[in-house]
């Protein structure tokens, strides 16, 4: 409101309510506007790409893990929430994975060093951040939970690994990072 | 030349850095002294130079070309300049042409975060390659239980091949093929099949080799280290026990650390896992109603001080006994023997000394008057002669054995080996290939061997002019003893000829430095002492017992041996080596400990047994000692056990002797304890703890601490450091913890006394060839060390397991052949004293008529030796027997 105004508008705003009316525009221009806020948890927000959630394990399009038990996120984790027990795979020797896994999601920052250090890109950032829970013991995410996780939201993790330009979108994505050789067991004939 | 060592020296210019190194330096060496890093992966400091990885490249001034670092001797007035950009070219171009082929499989590489290629990389290369071609795949024929091979990452330094070559002296390894797709490989198309000591491993540059026992566990900068000491034979290697969250994860060894500058054996690096077997004891047991029940530690020390306490009071001190393994610290083994002679009151203790090496001591002691070696690894390295007796080194106490080989193969020294084996190559190295006289010999004919030598000495004309001027009567009173054996009595069994003895001491004789080493083929085996003293004479015909760099190394086969007599840990020793019988030597003791030892004279093992037969002995402690697994049935020590009241086994596991204590108490093993040990060449050595002690176990001087509180006579310690210091004030010997032990002089009056009388004692016992009876059909047994387990404890071990899990009867081909068999048959193997049914195996190195058998496994066939006590040291022999081997 300027200051400077003649005593005789100063009178006349005085005497007809101006400034209420003034606010009471504000408020009815509002009785026609769309609402603001979301009806959480009836109405959800769309959430970027990048957001970071809840942390995944993925898996190839075949269905073959993608974490190779490496250590890395480990090493790279500021608050030391990731274990990861590797060995190799009895199965298929000299290839290593990662037995157990653990995130202890309590102490996780969210700050995204894991994903980005991973070479095989296994890990990802997913939109999922509704895990409340009244029993602390479940947010230790073990291996389990965090494949689960991935295959829940594997679309979530895979537009995180694009956004961040990690993976390359379509054909190329599991060769983008690089393919471990497998060891070629010679037959014994040949 | 340098003022120090006289040695004449060199100065070269490198990086604008003046430095002065001795002559014939290597570039990369002068280098690494003025503190600039050439970057290499061929060059090793143990290896001669192959300059094979042009990684090392460096500008020489006045040099045309830039040159080899590692193959470069240092000039005078040299200028080097080791980061001029043209070297950084040619690193980085080095560098491209081994990454057009290494796989980028960091990440799953177990060498990844310690690997000299990925540091390189990180150092001299762009992040991206500019090869787009597919890189090599080498296809695997097999995958190796210990040791395994992806030969993709390998950058062809052909450091392992050199390795197995130049220092083990197996050639397990080979490069095949050319270029870039040169492999490494074993011969055959088989799993590797060698000495299995992790030196491939170890000095593998990159990942193309690692150890499968330890595969995907770890990342390198999850481990924490532990330097300590390998619990297994008397070489006393520096380990370093790398672990994660209190689990053992694997065994390295430093160069230029320990005695054995990084080199390790299978044991040492395979063998770790034996200290965290699932089958460790982890709480006390108490016998009740005939069966052992856990209980808590108050309890069973309570138990056992009450009985104790009850045993003293009704029989007295003389009424207990006690036994100790000399695979424990000096801690463990100083409390032992303190506990026993102060809070209980007795001499009788004894340690497994007693199996052998006491031979060599007591030998050491009465001619020397000394009670370790008088010289050291360094001397066996620069010895000019070396002559083994019954060592059998390479499997007992490798690392002596890589001593042997590099004096032998690296400083040209001659070798002389009285062994029980056949001079031919195998998959493991045989030291009889290396030697210029090799006398093959019988494993019961060692004492027959020494006399042998005795005879030709003086048949030589060799002996010590000054010798016979100080002691004509010795040289004359041995002359006739021995000139009275003829060759043909001594050599009646053998296919050797006087010749060749002959030979073989004017080879002895012609080095300055000239080193015998004795093993437990002549320790272990009948008249092991007398023949141990037979060795002393023939250094002292020869002149060479009081000589610098001259001497006699007895190896100790547990890792503490001497540790064990230098603790006091035997009867008749108090620490310091010290005499019981010695009145100045108890008020020495006592002015330490406050009170004097008994003066009563101890029993010895085999003497308590006795004892515990006829039910004098009453209490007995057993400190991870195991008779009744060590000693045939016929030794009658399970009967002994049954007749002890208490039995006190304090143990890693629940052995024979354990099964039958009244209370088993859980102790640490090596890997969960501080403390000191001494090595066979008698240095102090320290054992560091590098996991938590395993369930409720403690160490095993924490425990007789405790009792000592318990049983009113407190002997307490907050760490096994204040012992150590105890042990350091009264014994100055052990005070060296250096790089390298302070060797003694032979005392020269306790020589003087022996050589002017002190021979005559048992001058006819032992200059007496021992009867042979040999007849057709029977074969000569023999327990034997086998390269891959020692003791039993080994027998825990996963990994050695892996090589060697259960015994295999050994015999020459010839043999084999006769009898029928091929490798995998089976034999039986018999004679008075019972029979057993073991698998066979034709092995090129085993002499004709003899069988050998891994001692470790010798449950079913110990019933087949008897035992015979040495009558002056009380060694109990029983590693020896006429067999009758049929095909089954």
């Amino acid at each position: 409101m300027p200051t400077t105004s003649s005593p005789a508008k100063k009178l006349f705003d005085t005497v007809l309510f101006r400034e209420i009316w003034e606010a009471m525009k504000v408020t009815f221009r509002h009785m026609f506007h769309r609402p603001m806020t979301f009806e959480y948890p009836r109405e959800k927000r769309t959430i970027p790409d990048t957001h970071r959630g809840a942390l995944a394990l993925l898996r190839y399009d075949d269905g073959q893990e993608r974490c190779v038990g490496c250590d890395l996120c480990e090493a790279a984790c500021p608050s030391h929430c990731i274990k990861v027990i590797s060995e190799e795979d009895k199965t298929r020797p000299l290839q290593r994975y990662a037995k157990e896994f653990y995130i202890d999601i309590t102490k996780c920052v969210f700050c995204g060093y894991c994903v980005e250090a991973c070479p095989v890109n296994a890990l990802a950032m997913t939109k999922l951040y509704e895990y409340s829970t009244p029993d602390k013991r479940t947010l230790l995410f073990d291996k389990a939970r965090l494949y689960e996780i991935g295959e829940r939201y594997l679309e979530d993790g895979k537009r995180y690994l694009y956004a961040h330009n990690q993976e390359k979108e379509g054909e190329e994505s599991r060769a983008y990072r690089y393919q471990f050789p497998v060891p070629v067991q010679k037959t014994p004939n040949a | 030349m340098s003022q120090e060592t006289g040695q004449p020296t060199v100065t070269l210019t490198i990086d604008g850095m003046t430095i002065t190194v001795p002559k014939d330096t290597l570039v990369i060496e002068a280098a690494r002294q003025a503190g600039v890093m050439i970057p290499h992966f061929c060059y090793h400091p143990k290896l001669a130079p192959d300059a094979n990885c042009r990684m090392c490249f460096v500008e020489i001034e006045k040099m045309p070309r830039l040159q080899t670092s590692c193959s470069t001797k240092v000039a005078e007035g040299m200028v080097v300049r080791t980061t001029s950009p043209t070297v950084q070219q040619a690193r980085k171009s080095v560098l491209e042409f081994i990454l057009a082929n290494h796989p980028l499989d960091c990440p799953v590489c177990d060498q990844g975060g310690r690997c000299d290629l990925q540091d390189f990389s990180h150092e001299y290369t762009p992040p991206v390659s500019r090869f787009t071609e597919l890189k090599r795949v080498f296809p695997k024929e097999y995958f190796s239980a210990l040791i395994e091979t992806q030969m993709n990452r390998c950058v062809q330094c052909l450091r392992c091949v050199r390795y197995c070559d130049q220092v083990m002296d197996v050639k397990a390894l080979a490069p095949q093929g050319r270029g870039t797709l040169t492999e490494i490989k074993s011969f055959g198309h088989h799993e590797l099949d060698c000495e299995f000591c992790g030196g491939c491993v170890q000095i593998c540059p990159v990942g193309a080799i690692t150890s499968r026992l330890s595969m995907y566990e770890f990342r390198p900068w999850m481990l924490k280290r532990a330097e300590t000491i390998c619990g297994y034979c008397g070489d006393g290697c520096e380990i370093t026990l790398q672990t994660k969250e209190n689990r053992l994860i694997e065994v390295n060894s430093t160069l230029g650390g320990g005695r054995n500058n990084a080199d390790l054996c299978a044991r040492g690096f395979f063998g770790y896992h034996a200290s965290t077997h699932p089958d460790r004891l982890t709480t006390p047991l108490v016998r009740k109603d005939g069966h052992l029940v856990e209980v808590t530690w108050e309890e069973a020390l309570e138990t056992v001080a009450a009985q104790v306490g009850w045993v003293k009071d009704e029989y007295g001190p003389e009424a207990i006994g006690g036994l100790i393994s000399a695979r424990c610290t000096n801690e463990d083994l100083y409390l032992f023997q303190k506990f026993m002679r102060l809070v209980l009151g007795t001499n009788h203790l004894d340690s497994s000394v007693r199996y052998g090496y006491m031979n060599a001591i007591e030998a050491f002691r009465r001619v020397q008057g000394l009670h370790r070696w008088t010289v050291t690894f360094d001397d066996v390295v620069a010895a000019d002669t070396l002559m083994l007796i019954g060592t059998n080194v390479t499997e007992t106490n490798p690392i002596t054995g890589l001593k042997i080989k590099e004096a032998v193969k690296q400083r040209g020294a001659r070798l002389i080996t009285l062994e029980s084996l056949k001079p031919v190559r195998g998959t493991i190295s045989n030291i009889a290939t290396l030697a210029t006289h090799h006398l093959e010999l019988s494993p019961d004919q060692f004492g027959i061997g020494v006399l042998g030598l005795i005879k030709a000495v003086f048949e030589q004309g060799l002996v010590d002019s000054a010798l016979e001027q100080e002691a004509p009567e010795y040289v004359g009173a041995l002359r006739t003893k021995i000139e009275a054996i003829t060759w043909d009595r001594l050599l009646a069994h053998s296919t050797l000829t006087p010749s060749m003895f002959h030979a073989a001491v004017r080879t002895f004789e012609q080095g300055a430095r000239s080193i015998v080493v004795v093993g437990q083929g002549v320790l272990r085996s009948p008249g092991g002492y007398a023949t141990m003293v037979n060795i002393h004479d023939v250094l002292l015909l020869l002149g060479r017992l009081d000589r610098p760099g001259c001497g006699i190394a007895a190896l100790a086969e547990e890792n503490n041996e001497q540790g064990a007599i230098e603790m006091g840990a035997v009867p008749d020793l108090l620490p310091g080596a010290l005499p019981v019988s010695d009145p100045e030597a108890r008020r020495a003791v006592a002015a330490s400990w406050g009170q004097e030892p008994p003066r009563t004279p101890g029993l010895t093992m085999m003497e308590m047994i006795e004892r515990a037969k006829t039910g004098h002995l009453k209490a007995l402690f057993v400190v991870g000692e195991n008779p009744l697994g060590s000693l045939p049935p016929s030794a009658g020590v399970a009967e002994a056990l049954d007749r002890v009241e208490l039995l006190v086994c304090q143990e890693l596991f629940l052995t024979e002797t354990a099964q039958r204590a009244h209370v088993v108490l859980p102790a640490c093993s090596y890997a969960e304890k501080d403390g000191t040990c001494i090595n066979t060449e008698g240095h102090t050595q320290a054992v560091r703890k590098a996991i938590e002690p395993l369930g409720e176990s403690r160490p095993d001087w924490e425990i007789f601490s405790a009792l000592s509180v318990l049983l009113d006579s407190p002997m307490e310690y907050e760490t096994a450091k204040d012992l150590t210091k105890e042990i350091r004030n009264m014994i100055p010997a052990s005070r060296v913890l250096g790089p390298a032990p302070l060797p003694p002089r032979p005392d020269r009056e306790v020589l003087r006394r022996y050589i002017l009388g002190g021979y005559r004692d048992d001058l006819d016992g032992r200059l007496t060839p021992p009867p042979v009876t040999k007849t057709t059909g029977t074969m000569t047994l023999s327990f034997a060390q086998s390269l891959f387990h020692s003791g039993k404890f080994s027998t825990k071990a996963k990994g050695l397991l892996k090589i060697q899990s259960a015994g295999v009867a050994n015999l020459n081909p010839q043999d084999a052949e006769r009898l029928g068999v091929r490798t995998g048959d089976r034999i039986e193997i018999r004679n008075e004293g019972g029979s057993a049914i073991t698998p066979v195996r034709a092995w090129e190195r085993v002499p004709e008529g003899v069988v050998v058998f891994p001692e470790h496994f010798d449950q079913d066939l110990r019933q087949v030796m008897s035992v015979t006590v040495d009558p002056r040291t009380g060694v109990p022999y029983c590693k020896l027997a006429r067999v009758s081997v049929e095909k089954v």
